[in-house]
């Protein structure tokens, strides 16, 4: 098993911005929005 | 005219029933039955649980609602199904027992054109010996109630942690087959996250207990994820946050009895061990409510409609785990021997778990059981709606709306932390729920892209917009159908 990540001081940093988190929430709505509202159906054909 | 039953104000329930109600004339009866008078938001329970949210934010009344909305409201709870009627009821119907008032205890026979299963799982607390929530040190976060007795407890423990006290927490789930891992996973962040806000997190040693084979597998077999610019298994991603929030873990284990501050389990290597404990919060396992079905004689016929859970569209056939496809889920959620019954949400018997089955040493079997959250009992629930109200419509079947597990994304935004600017969230989704080998066969089954993984205070608050979008649509306020299930 490869070695355990770490979160970084750097990406602790930006996880806990919230200016950059403000612009990140957009992005992540539209990403979920567009996986969820995106569209379903079968998988038989 | 038609007249639609809805068993069940879940989710899946409720969101049916909504939509029968705002596409259907008035000609047209939508009625649901439910034990439960008040409608809940389930995936809040975890900020109830530490205190940061009181229950009655989760929660609304439903009567008030369907009596607005001109949705018939029956406080009972589904006995026994009856899909050819009987000798004295020609249509079919379901007999229900009140549950509360004066009528309490009368049993009636509701009669229907079309059903919708939606009465979601059994909390099967009873399987694991010892476990009921609020007894021996151990609660559960699965209703609201359950939540507001989980946080009195932990209240409690972080006072005497004041005091001194060195205490153990342990976090996850409370049977072998358990599934919902993703809650436990929310509440021991959360719970983590509140102790070093009471300043005594060093106080507590936390601990994961589950039976998943590895970290990040959710039921789901776990999933290869984008996390920024790379890809990551989610083992790997929740090994990170664990570390990072000094969580111990223990894999593979099957609760099997919990006493007084004492869980006791197997775990895949064939040990029996147990784990001591001063708070500890264990998701039950599922299971079937145990109706039973009749046909118009009064024979019994329970196994055309049940399997455990309702059977539906999907291939029950029994098969090894490397045969397995995509293609045996089901995509209508309709009952193969009665077509006006339908089991959306977590009603219906799933034909196989999604996580490769394993067996301890001893033959017991450890592994979760498949997952079905909010987001696809709602989709699920809406698929159903829309082909009845296509079928009353056009006054012959159409089953032309179609939303199998394996053909749809799903998003699980979990809080890692409770606070507008110290808060933290653990956005992951997946796409397709059900991996799809054939069409994704280097990606673990599924589409990369459309399964990542984010990390922060954004998905604290994309969880919270969640949280007031989905009790605005819930409440069927102005536009409400506007807001996606």
């Amino acid at each position: 098993m490869s070695e355990t990540a770490k979160i970084s001081g750097f990406q602790r940093f930006v996880m806990r911005n919230p200016i950059i988190q403000f612009f990140k929430f957009i992005i992540l709505s539209l990403k979920v929005l567009i996986i969820v509202a995106g569209g379903h159906g079968g998988t038989r054909g | 005219m038609s007249k639609i039953v809805v068993l069940g104000a879940g989710i899946s329930g409720h969101v049916a029933a909504s939509h029968l109600r705002r596409k259907l004339g008035k000609e047209h009866e939508v009625v649901v039955v439910s034990p439960n008078s008040n409608y809940q938001w389930i995936p809040s329970n975890i900020w109830v649980g530490i205190g940061r949210m009181k229950s009655q934010q989760i929660l609304f009344p439903l009567k008030p609602l369907y009596k607005k909305k001109n949705i018939g409201f029956i406080q009972a709870k589904a006995m026994s199904f009856h899909p050819e009627g009987d000798a004295t009821e020609t249509k079919p119907y379901v007999m229900v027992e009140y549950v509360t008032g004066s009528e309490k205890g009368k049993q009636e026979k509701v009669s229907y054109d079309y059903l919708i299963n939606g009465t979601g799982p059994k909390l099967n607390f009873e399987a694991t010996e010892g476990l009921k929530p609020g007894t021996n040190k151990a609660y559960s976060v699965c209703t609201y109630t359950h939540a507001d007795e989980a946080w009195g407890g932990l209240k409690a423990l972080i006072e005497e942690m004041k005091n001194g006290k060195k205490a153990k927490i342990l976090i996850g789930t409370g049977h072998a087959k358990a599934t919902c891992q993703g809650a436990a996973f929310e509440y021991i962040l959360n719970v983590e996250q509140e102790l070093r806000r009471h300043k005594v997190r060093d106080m507590a040693e936390i601990t994961w207990i589950s039976n998943e084979y590895q970290l990040g597998d959710f039921g789901m077999d776990g999933m290869l994820l984008s996390y920024g610019k790379k890809s990551m298994e989610s083992n790997e991603m929740l090994e990170m946050i664990f570390k990072d929030r000094g969580i111990k873990w223990i894999l593979g284990a099957g609760v099997t009895k919990i006493e007084d501050g004492e869980a006791h389990y197997e775990n895949l290597e064939g040990e029996y061990k147990s784990e001591k404990y001063d708070f500890a919060m264990l998701i039950p396992s599922f299971s079937g409510h145990g109706f039973k079905a009749y046909d118009k004689n009064q024979e019994e016929i329970t196994e055309k409609l049940f399997k455990g859970f309702m059977i539906v569209d999907a291939d029950y056939t029994a098969k090894p785990y490397e045969e397995w496809s995509v293609k045996d889920w089901p995509e209508t959620y309709q009952n193969p021997s009665y077509p006006n019954i339908f089991a959306p949400g977590i009603a219906f018997a799933p034909p196989h778990s999604i996580s490769k089955p394993r067996k301890s040493t001893n033959g017991t079997e450890i592994f979760p059981a498949p997952p079905r959250t909010g987001m696809p009992s709602g989709i699920t629930a809406k698929i159903v709606a829309d082909n009845i109200i296509d079928s009353i419509k056009g006054n012959k079947t159409s089953l032309k709306h179609k939303g199998s597990m394996g053909n749809m994304g799903a998003a699980c935004i979990a809080s890692a932390g409770y606070g507008t600017f110290s808060g933290s969230g653990v956005s992951i989704t997946t796409y397709p729920i059900v991996p799809d080998y054939e069409k994704y066969p280097d990606t673990h089954g599924r589409q990369l892209g459309k399964t990542f993984g984010e990390i922060g205070l954004a998905g604290h608050w994309l969880k919270l917009a969640l949280h007031y979008a989905f009790i605005y649509k819930a409440k069927m306020k102005p536009f409400w159908w506007l807001i996606p299930e």
